[in-house]
């Protein structure tokens, strides 16, 4: 009896789980094999020329491939800026919004409006406020801050400045949703916990590093892991601001994947560039994963 | 908590001020530049003052529709996300919930695959899955744009979590009452996962509003065409029309920022009980 | 998203309305389904598929308003024009050309036709359209339009680059004003004219060369540099090997030149693409299309020049829009028909009107107001009559030598050494041939 229920529970949990697996194993996986194969061979976009088979050369391509080693190099530090800095400036704007104050509903709204605005568009936008000269809204704001001693920049064609601009614009559009994961979090830390910490004795810095931010530690993880996977994925900016340039200061795995795939129709090449990715950001997050030894019972 | 003085709220509320500009300004310099001639629109982006537009004028908005049909592309981006929405709630809060709270063989392996492919984009796989979708031929319709994306990962593991630190106790008593897991899930699991239910919502239709790259590989015709190809009808050659284009941005994102405003309660309390979770 | 809401609110009724939703949507696309297939047009009349870019406003109205005319002609042709964004015009067509889904008539852009033609996309011409009309083409039209032998497209419009200046400050430092490509500035000359102008201009920057635009604009407004200098993209005799042509020293003392300019500060970044209507700038490098905007903005000033001459005379670019029709169109008469009907010198001319363009045939040159002999724009003309222009390069590899030699020019423009950048793309250009066994000749 009690076999015939969980026989009958396993065949409804299977059910439960096929349309998501049919449409993930068809959608993801089926079409990531194929990239798999294809990154194996010379075929590229329409050829008519019969596929062959070339091993792992599109891999030994790449690797010695400077402007990919530069993607990767790129795609790494970018990831390495953007994960604290904007995990960071999320919890000070949470924290900031934590605040029993007056009108406080209308700032949230506001800090978390950009992360409705498609990508393609708040980068058009940002190229406007980083135009060079005095044309450049960033550049003449500088030069009245700085009272005249700010030198003006191209900033999306200085090799300097570029991924920081790149940068900038991200966590302008992003910061919002991680703000509104940790403010969501900070609220639900019970009360409780701060009376008895005052009642020890405990000032608001102490409150803040042995209550605030142990509650926090999911919360936290879980921004972290989803800022690393995005900013791993970093393309629309970088497409349409500075197309990878200055001197390929900018450009990036996955940007030069979908380059090589459709500018340049080698689709081989780009396949291979995708495994890549995929193999490191699955490193990456396993290691995250594995470091943070992440105790879901904490919470 | 103890009342803060009146020099700590004032200066709170300037950095508040201060920091919600700096998240206003490229909002208000699309919005102005809609307003203006398409020339003034680069020529005054250097100075504050020039978000004020001189003479602020509906031209780009005429001007949009008249070049595009942008009824037909909203209702083609609406119908689009909310199928993949619709259909993506259940199918992947189905299987969110057999991950998390039911018993059965080969459960964690499938798990692990499922996070796995969470960090696949869609530009990794875009050109295979043209590949795929022409020979089952259904280029240029809406279905192409629906179904793969129905089934996400992510969203499943936003499920997956939340379902895992439900109550026990409300299942145990439906199963009592002889409640199978069907029943359970939709009359005492589902009707309490609102929250989740929001913030998966929310998140798909944000990515899928703005999906660009897709629709270009599988779509020709307006019939079918959603709105940010639409405004890919502007980016011609320059000089560009940077009005018409931002009010094409304002037009597009205006529903979006409704709905946002509309129930942001919902999605905040929503990210409340899942992101948590981790 | 609005049902979305209601699920959230109702769950238990979130069934029906997934259930109903899902109904609609079905009937949609199976409506959807049938509205396409019967789009057969009126009674015994053959619908023609056609694709055009989405060009400038007067462009798409002046095409509409043409298919108009022929669909009144024609009692049997029935028209279909779709427009396709012009910025993603080759990804888009490529997709349904690997999905066998192309229509019967469609342009394509400049020398991403070759990759068509290689694969097996495309009719040949020759039989098709009227020997009048072929012979009346412009020598370069033809030229672009041919592969293997084979002539698969034709334009209805051509391209050209020019050096428009300010007189007045040209007048002002001397400087000679060439009225032919056969005495077009010498690169020495061009270095003395831009170094005496900047050291008259507030903020030295004299010259606009569109660093603004991305894209296909650096191989077309730049490779005619190379091959003045006696470098070119690709040798043009194999269409095999870019190395010792592309990177050769005429290559590189070429583009030096420009990494010069760019470094000293004489060209303006030009973000608001406004420089030379602005008087930021007295001389700007851009092909025909500007005239309309720069006229107005200067209309007693304005002269247009040829490009410099590095050395072997001076060059143009040239090429644009170009017609061909589907191998696999069911009624490629019709198509000809279509594309002839283009070709009307009336018709060549509205659209030359429309967007400014270099008309395509010699007859609708000769009636041209500005391109005809003494027409303020003859320049354009003569350049593409006398083989002044030259066309890039007619070869399937051509999606990645573009690619590559944008790459190599935006690490010249922001000062990457020029040998190494040219280097790097010679040699991407050839492992790419070798890897399509240099591109032969499959159908």
């Amino acid at each position: 009896m009690a076999d015939q229920l969980h026989k009958h529970e396993h065949l409804i949990a299977r059910l439960f789980v096929l349309p998501a697996l049919i449409g993930l194993l068809g959608f993801v996986l089926l079409p990531f094999a194929l990239a798999v194969t294809l990154s194996l061979t010379n075929l590229r976009l329409g050829s008519p020329l019969p596929l062959e088979f070339l091993g792992v050369e599109q891999y030994r391509r790449i690797f010695t491939d400077y402007t990919f080693l530069r993607a990767l190099r790129n795609t790494m530090l970018f990831a390495l800026i953007i994960v604290p800095l904007q995990t960071g400036l999320a919890l000070s704007l949470a924290l900031l919004i934590n605040q029993p104050l007056r009108g406080i509903v209308v700032f949230r709204t506001v800090f978390f409006m950009p992360v409705v605005f498609p990508l393609s568009l708040v980068s058009v936008v940002w190229v406007l406020l980083f135009a060079p000269g005095s044309a450049g809204l960033l550049n003449s704001l500088l030069e009245i801050v700085s009272f005249g001693a700010w030198q003006p920049k191209d900033f999306l064609h200085d090799t300097a400045w570029a991924l920081p601009a790149i940068t900038l614009t991200s966590v302008w559009q992003g910061v919002g949703f991680q703000m509104v994961i940790l403010l969501a979090a900070l609220q639900s830390i019970p009360e409780e916990l701060y009376q008895a910490a005052r009642i020890d004795g405990a000032n608001r810095r102490q409150q803040f590093v042995f209550i605030t931010l142990p509650q926090l530690r999911n919360a936290l993880i879980f921004v972290v892991l989803v800022t690393t996977i995005l900013a791993f994925r970093l393309f629309d900016q970088v497409q349409i601001m500075t197309q990878g340039g200055p001197q390929y200061a900018t450009t990036t795995i996955m940007y030069e994947a979908v380059n090589a795939a459709f500018a340049s129709q080698q689709v081989a090449k780009g396949a291979a560039m995708t495994v890549v990715f995929f193999v490191l950001v699955l490193l990456l997050t396993l290691l995250q994963r594995f470091l943070l030894r992440q105790e879901r019972a904490v919470a | 908590m103890k009342r803060k003085s009146l020099l700590t709220t004032l200066l709170i509320y300037c950095t508040l001020v201060g920091l919600g500009l700096i998240f206003l300004v490229p909002i208000l310099i699309m919005l102005s530049g809609s307003l203006k001639i398409d020339t003034r629109v680069l020529i005054e982006a250097g100075s504050l003052a020039g978000l004020v537009p001189e003479q602020p004028s509906l031209e780009n908005y005429r001007d949009v529709s008249t070049r595009v049909p942008f009824i037909r592309y909203l209702v083609n981006s609406t119908l689009i996300t909310s199928s993949i929405v619709l259909t993506g709630l259940l199918v992947n809060s189905l299987a969110g919930y057999a991950f998390a709270r039911l018993q059965w063989p080969g459960r964690d392996a499938l798990l692990f695959t499922v996070i796995a492919l969470m960090i696949i984009p869609l530009e990794a796989i875009a050109v295979p899955l043209s590949y795929q979708v022409t020979l089952l031929g259904w280029r240029d319709t809406y279905l192409v744009q629906i179904l793969p994306f129905v089934a996400n990962a992510f969203s499943i593991y936003l499920f997956y979590s939340f379902f895992l630190d439900f109550p026990k106790e409300l299942e145990e008593a439906a199963r009592i009452d002889g409640a199978g897991p069907v029943r359970i899930f939709f009359s005492v699991v589902a009707p309490n996962a609102k929250p989740v239910f929001a913030t998966v919502a929310i998140l798909t239709f944000l990515t899928q509003w703005g999906s660009f790259l897709w629709p270009m590989m599988v779509t020709h015709s307006e019939a079918v065409r959603p709105l940010p190809l639409g405004i890919a009808a502007f980016y011609t050659l320059p000089p560009l029309q940077w009005g018409d284009i931002f009010a094409f941005g304002v037009m597009m994102i205006v529903p979006v920022l409704l709905l946002f405003m509309a129930f942001q309660r919902w999605f905040i309390r929503g990210v409340a009980t899942t992101g948590v979770k981790g | 998203m609005l049902h979305s809401v209601i699920v959230i609110e109702n769950t238990q009724k979130a069934a029906p309305i997934i259930t109903a939703h899902l109904l609609i949507l079905m009937l949609m696309l199976a409506g959807c389904d049938r509205d396409r297939s019967d789009h057969n047009g009126p009674e015994g009349a053959v619908t023609l598929k056609v694709w055009a870019h989405a060009g400038q406003q007067a462009e798409r109205e002046v095409l509409q308003s043409q298919v108009a005319r022929f669909d009144q002609r024609s009692d049997e042709i029935d028209v279909e024009l779709t427009f396709i964004p012009e910025r993603n015009y080759n990804a888009l067509v490529q997709a349904a050309a690997l999905a066998g889904d192309l229509p019967d008539v469609l342009e394509f852009d400049g020398p991403y036709l070759y990759n068509y033609i290689w694969q097996g996309h495309l009719l040949p011409l020759e039989d098709l359209l009227p020997t009048t009309l072929i012979d009346d083409l412009l020598p370069s039209v033809i030229r672009q339009g041919t592969y293997d032998q084979h002539l698969y497209a034709v334009g209805v419009f051509d391209s050209g680059l020019g050096l428009y200046a300010r007189r007045s400050a040209l007048e002002a430092v001397g400087a000679r004003l060439p009225e032919s490509a056969a005495d077009a500035w010498s690169i020495g000359e061009l270095n003395d004219v831009l170094s005496k102008l900047s050291l008259r201009d507030n903020d030295r920057a004299v010259l606009d060369l569109k660093l603004n635009y991305a894209g296909e604009w650096v191989s077309y407004g730049f490779s005619p540099v190379l091959q003045s200098a006696g470098a070119d993209l690709i040798d043009r005799e194999s269409y095999q090997a870019s190395q010792d042509v592309l990177n050769n020293a005429a290559a590189v003392a070429a583009l030096q030149h420009l990494q010069n300019w760019i470094m000293a500060g004489y060209v303006d970044p030009n973000i608001d693409d406004a420089a030379f209507v602005n008087g930021r700038v007295v001389l700007s490098w851009v092909g025909h299309w500007a005239y309309a905007n720069y006229k107005q903005a200067w209309p007693d000033d304005l002269v247009v020049l040829p490009l410099p001459d590095f050395g072997l005379g001076s060059k143009t670019g040239q090429g644009s829009w170009h017609w061909g029709i589907s191998q696999h169109s069911q009624q490629p008469r019709a198509a000809a028909a279509f594309i002839a009907f283009l070709l009307n010198t009336d018709e060549v001319l509205q659209m030359s009107n429309a967007n400014g363009a270099v008309p395509a045939t010699r007859t609708a040159v000769a009636r041209s107001v500005n391109y005809r002999e003494g027409g303020e724009l003859h320049l354009f003309a003569e350049q593409l009559m006398q083989g002044v222009s030259v066309p890039r390069p007619r070869t399937p590899a051509y999606p990645v030598i573009t690619t590559e030699f944008q790459k190599a020019f935006q690490q010249i423009r922001n000062g990457a050494d020029v040998k190494q950048a040219l280097d790097e793309a010679a040699r991407r250009i050839d492992q790419d041939i070798r890897d399509n066994q240099g591109y032969r000749a499959v159908h």
